[in-house]
């Protein structure tokens, strides 16, 4: 494993048709579904969420499977997998790396955290000090750690998928705004409905589904997979629609602070991913609609009065999208 | 449809169908249209006050105010508001116009032609009864009383002209009224939801009634009872039965027998098909009238013949010396009657049988001898020849002769002799003729009509003198009964016209029967005249003498006896000399006729007004054509594009009333329309999918199969709504008025924002020379 900066996308290996990436997908799709019943959506979208590039948050209560949902992901690909728990004494440099002497070097040498690796598994990330929290914002966004003056760029594919509880507050540090934002996309996975919680009794009777899961792609395939997805097609009305979207959350009486630009452009990029996994080569509205809530609503901040008011930004953001017009001139749809 | 809109059709239908006799009074059906539009302007304005939930007095106000914007429209003359809303001027119009219509129909006769007076009276009537009867049968759900408007509209052409209405259009307003009454009783039992059957067993509202059977049973009884009733019990003549009976009759091939002259006149007239009945051979180039009954006795009831005394034989006719003498061989074919008809003077007649000679009027009665016994006869005669100076100069008959009182009398007529002393006055008898002639010539607006009664009586006579139209029996009637009124000696002959020729016979059918005048001059006797206008009469001939006289040197009527000729294609004989007005005006150039050029423009006026109103008529369909025309440049295969398609597919829902809101996207708003219409499923998501495609993807959609699809949908969307939601999205589709709408608030917007642009530059205008340094002051802050 080597942990030299490598630009990845600009050498990276011609793009996929759109019916190898469909095939991927798939693969991917139903290898995951074989360890979490029940729950293609979100699937769909958390891995939409890796092939643009962004960051997941998994938040939900405990016991549903947001570390298996992880897991799975993380070994379907055959890349490197790195997995943090996050703790009240977990320190930055555990996460970034730290410089040590070595004394027959006679030299400091950097010893890589765990954040060197293609997928990483950040689990209860709400648990640790806001300053380990805070060593996440450069790898998150910059794809590099920056470590007593030396920069190290990460190898591409990278991404960061953390886990977080709700409920259980106690000894918890909430994400700060600046972080949540790094994360493209927020799911929760929600309980299983009775067929599905029947079919998880019934597979893990003998086994855990998750050790038997083999890779069906690896870091090449994702990094092609990525570059053909950012190549599907965005009408300029389709760009319209979404700055609009955004634009109405900043605009909304019950938000605080909206959707910043890196919204703006995560949105797009996972609009795109969500419309070559439908094997098309041009965004929908359709797609927009159905990321909107995940990339968008965790960004918001909502108003006092909202947030009394027992009213989420998921419903503020599901409201933004009946009202704004799919085409921005009156009387068109 | 609703119960009391179902009503409102049935009620303007049923008074149509009522309308049905004015076939009889009108000429032509050019008043077909603005009655039934009366009709439904009526109907529309009620149903749509009962829709908007008014009461009845409401309902009817509204349908008195459709009914005055018709009749704006219609007879407005100009003074209209917009041409339909009426100001005072119109009522001003309508009173001249009632005035006209009642003295039209005083004075003619029918068929009248539609317009001005009388069709205005008409569709007041008309509209007035139509509020009345939809009132009843709708409004006041009483449909028994709705007997009593139909009965009144059936009355008005019955009344107005009774010959005219035939006998079986009573049966359409009798369907009519039992119309109203089973619709009625539908809609009854329709709300109690099943069929009273009297055994207490139901039968769902579609089957018939157990009973059903009993009352038709009954009902058949009774129209038979009723009819029977009628044939055995004696009522007036002219009752229903005694119509139906004769228009049977007069199909048949009955002979012209032994009837009363008058009858067998008019009843060959009116025939149907024209059946010969003479034909002669004679040597006179240009035989005149056959002469059969001479009809010498006036009273109230118009010209009879007298009773016929047989006097001398046949064989004391005399041959006279110096007359040119014709013969004639008559082949009766037809003719039953006990008179031989006899052209001009006979001299000699060889035929089978006893007949005689009566003395008053020369007529040869059968003594016991009938002309149906008689097969063919020889007649030798004068032709006598009369000239207009010989008349002009000869006297008329003196008071002391013995025929004068029975000559001359004729009963009081104030309404006549009024006439007489006005248009024939004082003078010889030959100028007292010549006055009676012009003023029953065409000139003087008389028009020859069959369709007038065949009533001689005194009305009948005073009627046409004011109608100025009727047959020859009218006519010579008039004529001789205004000669008898002036003191001259006059009576009625009826015969037979010249006939046509067919090689060398003459052939004289059933519509050759004519009637005509004889004047008493002293000296030449009696001398024959012909009132009726020749373009009447079949083989009509001209008399010479009935003109006024010319200097002898050059009278080219000297032997107007031999020249008189028929008159079609035939100049009179004293050409260049003062024609029977009548004549010449006939033959003249049809322009020159008021009563032609009346004609002309009796069609049915053609009104501006009219235009309006049939573009207000249009008005409610103006939505449905505009949406009409828009879908068909949507969906024109030339610019048919994805988002042509879409555009039609989204205002459809919009029509039909499926709400999508504006941030669907096109595929979402395709769930919703197959929700809508679950048959469209397929072709909604065509649609969806293509619009999708040409909005978002690089390579634009293929439009193929997208206007199938456009329609599959409409046609699933039309399956699905509930009928008011389709005549909705028909003729008041929701897109197009949105699209109004939204254009409208689109333009007040932009007007307002100029408004106030244009506002702020005043106040600033104004402002800016005090509150200068202010400004610039405040501007360097950066905020105003």
């Amino acid at each position: 494993m080597t942990f030299e900066s490598s630009p990845v996308q600009q050498q990276g290996p011609a793009p996929l048709s759109p019916q190898e990436f469909k095939a991927t997908v798939e693969a991917i799709l139903t290898n995951v579904e074989w360890v979490i019943e029940g729950k293609s959506h979100t699937i769909r979208l958390a891995l939409a969420v890796m092939l643009a590039e962004g960051h997941l948050l998994l938040e939900d209560v405990p016991g549903v499977g947001k570390t298996q949902l992880a897991k799975a992901l993380a070994r379907s690909v055959d890349c490197s997998v790195r997995r943090i728990q996050f703790t009240p004494d977990l320190l930055p440099s555990d996460v970034t790396g730290v410089s040590i002497f070595d004394p027959e070097k006679r030299d400091f040498v950097f010893k890589p955290g765990a954040i060197f690796g293609n997928l990483i598994l950040g689990d209860e990330i709400n648990r640790a000090s806001p300053k380990t929290q805070a060593a996440l914002l450069e790898c998150m966004e910059e794809r590099q750690v920056t470590v007593d003056g030396n920069t190290y760029k990460l190898r591409g594919p990278f991404m960061v998928i953390a886990t977080q509880n709700p409920v259980e507050m106690e000894g918890t540090y909430p994400l700060p705004e600046a972080q949540r934002d790094r994360f493209a996309a927020r799911l929760a996975i929600g309980y299983p409905d009775v067929n599905a919680e029947l079919a998880l009794l019934d597979r893990r009777e003998e086994y855990n589904p998750l050790d038997a899961l083999r890779p069906v792609a690896d870091a090449e395939m994702i990094v092609r997979m990525i570059a053909a997805a950012r190549a599907v097609h965005l009408a300029p009305e389709l760009k319209r629609y979404v700055v609009d979207l955004v634009a109405a959350t900043r605009s909304n009486a019950q938000v605080r602070l909206g959707a910043s630009p890196r919204a703006t452009l995560q949105l797009l990029r996972c609009t795109q991913v969500l419309a070559a996994m439908d094997g098309r080569d041009f965004a929908l509205p359709d797609d927009v609609q159905q990321l909107a809530v995940p990339v968008l609503a965790h960004r918001l901040i909502p108003t006092t009065e909202t947030t009394m008011g027992g009213g989420d930004t998921k419903a503020i953001v599901s409201d933004i999208l009946r009202h704004v017009p799919v085409v921005s001139h009156p009387g068109r749809y | 449809m609703s119960g009391q809109r179902h009503a409102t059709v049935v009620a303007a239908c049923t008074l149509a169908l009522t309308l049905t006799p004015l076939i009889g009074v009108f000429e032509g059906l050019g008043w077909t249209f603005p009655v039934l539009l009366t009709i439904t302007v009526v109907a529309v304005t009620g149903s749509l006050m009962r829709a908007a939930g008014r009461g009845q007095g409401l309902q009817t106000l509204a349908m008195a105010g459709g009914l005055v914007v018709v009749l704006t429209a219609g007879f407005g003359g100009g003074t209209g508001l917009l041409l339909i809303i009426p100001t005072p001027g119109t009522f001003e119009h309508w009173a001249d116009l009632a005035a006209q219509g009642v003295a039209a129909i005083i004075t003619q006769v029918p068929p009248v032609d539609p317009e001005g007076g009388i069709l205005f009276l008409t569709l007041l009537g008309v509209g007035m009864v139509a509020i009345l009867h939809d009132m009843f049968v709708v409004g006041l759900r009483t449909p028994a009383l709705a007997g009593l408007t139909l009965l009144t509209m059936y009355l008005v052409p019955v009344s107005v002209a009774p010959d005219a209405t035939a006998w079986f259009w009573f049966i359409l307003p009798a369907v009519a009224y039992l119309w109203i009454l089973a619709d009625d009783n539908l809609r009854r039992v329709s709300a109690f939801g099943h069929r009273f059957t009297g055994t207490g067993q139901l039968v769902g509202q579609r089957f018939p009634s157990p009973m059903a059977r009993t009352a038709r049973w009954s009902a058949a009884g009774f129209i038979v009872t009723t009819l029977v009733a009628l044939a055995v019990i004696p009522t007036n003549t002219s009752g229903f039965l005694d119509r139906v009976a004769q228009d049977f009759e007069g199909g048949g091939d009955a002979g012209l027998g032994d009837v009363n002259p008058w009858a067998q006149l008019s009843g060959s007239l009116h025939r149907p098909e024209e059946v010969e009945v003479l034909r002669v051979t004679t040597d006179d180039p240009n035989p005149r009238y056959l002469r059969m009954h001479v009809l010498d006795e006036l009273n109230n009831g118009g010209f009879e013949p007298n009773e016929y005394a047989a006097g001398d034989s046949i064989d004391a006719l005399d041959m006279p010396e110096d007359a040119q003498i014709y013969e004639a061989q008559i082949e009766n074919l037809q003719l039953e009657a006990p008179v031989v008809p006899v052209y001009g003077t006979p001299v000699s007649l060889d035929i089978e049988g006893d007949w005689a000679i009566d003395a008053d009027t020369g007529v040869i009665v059968g003594d016991d001898a009938d002309m149906g016994e008689v097969d063919a006869y020889t007649l030798n005669y004068v032709d006598p020849a009369f000239d207009a100076e010989t008349l002009a100069s000869a006297g008329g008959m003196d008071v002391e002769d013995p025929r004068w009182e029975a000559n001359t009398a004729h009963p009081d007529l104030p309404q006549l002799s009024e006439i007489v002393d006005r248009e024939i006055g004082e003078g010889t008898v030959h100028e007292k003729v010549l006055a009676a002639l012009d003023f029953l010539s065409v000139s003087n607006g008389f028009r020859y009509s069959l369709e007038t009664g065949d009533a001689g009586n005194d009305e009948a006579i005073l009627d046409f003198l004011e109608t100025k139209q009727g047959y020859c029996q009218q006519y010579a009637a008039a004529m001789a009964w205004m000669l008898r009124d002036a003191d001259v000696a006059a009576r009625v002959v009826i015969g037979m016209s010249q006939g046509e020729r067919d090689g060398t016979e003459w052939v004289l059918t059933s519509h050759d029967y004519h009637a005509w005048v004889e004047v008493y001059y002293e000296g030449p006797g009696w001398v024959t005249y012909d009132p009726t206008p020749s373009m009447g009469v079949p083989g009509s001939v001209t008399f010479p003498w009935a003109t006024e006289p010319t200097a002898p040197a050059d009278d080219p009527t000297a032997d107007a006896g031999i020249s008189a000729e028929p008159t079609p294609g035939s100049e009179t004989p004293s050409a260049g000399a003062a024609e029977d007005p009548s004549e010449a005006l006939a033959e003249g150039e049809p322009a020159d006729d008021p009563a032609a050029q009346s004609e002309e423009d009796g069609a049915f006026g053609f009104d501006p007004a009219w235009l309006a109103l049939l573009l207000l008529a249009a008005v409610p369909f103006v939505p449905a054509l505009w949406r009409g025309a828009v879908r068909r440049s949507r969906l024109d295969p030339k610019r048919l594009t994805a988002q042509t398609a879409w555009d039609e597919a989204i205002d459809l829902a919009h029509d039909y009333g499926v709400a999508l809101a504006e941030s669907l996207t096109p595929r979402q708003a395709a769930g919703v329309l197959a929700q809508a219409a679950p048959g469209g499923r397929e072709a909604a998501a065509t649609l969806g999918s293509a619009m999708s495609r040409y909005r978002y993807s690089p390579k634009g959609a293929d439009a193929t199969g997208l206007a199938d699809a456009v329609k599959d949908l409409h046609a699933e969307l039309a399956k699905c709504a509930e009928p008011r939601q389709k005549y909705r999205a028909v003729f008041w589709p929701a897109s197009l008025l949105a699209k109004l709408s939204a254009g409208q608030a689109e333009q007040s917007a932009r007007l307002a924002r100029r408004s106030a642009r244009t506002a702020d530059r005043v106040r600033g205008a104004l402002r800016r020379p005090r509150r200068s340094n202010g400004r610039r002051d405040r501007s360097v802050t950066g905020r105003p």
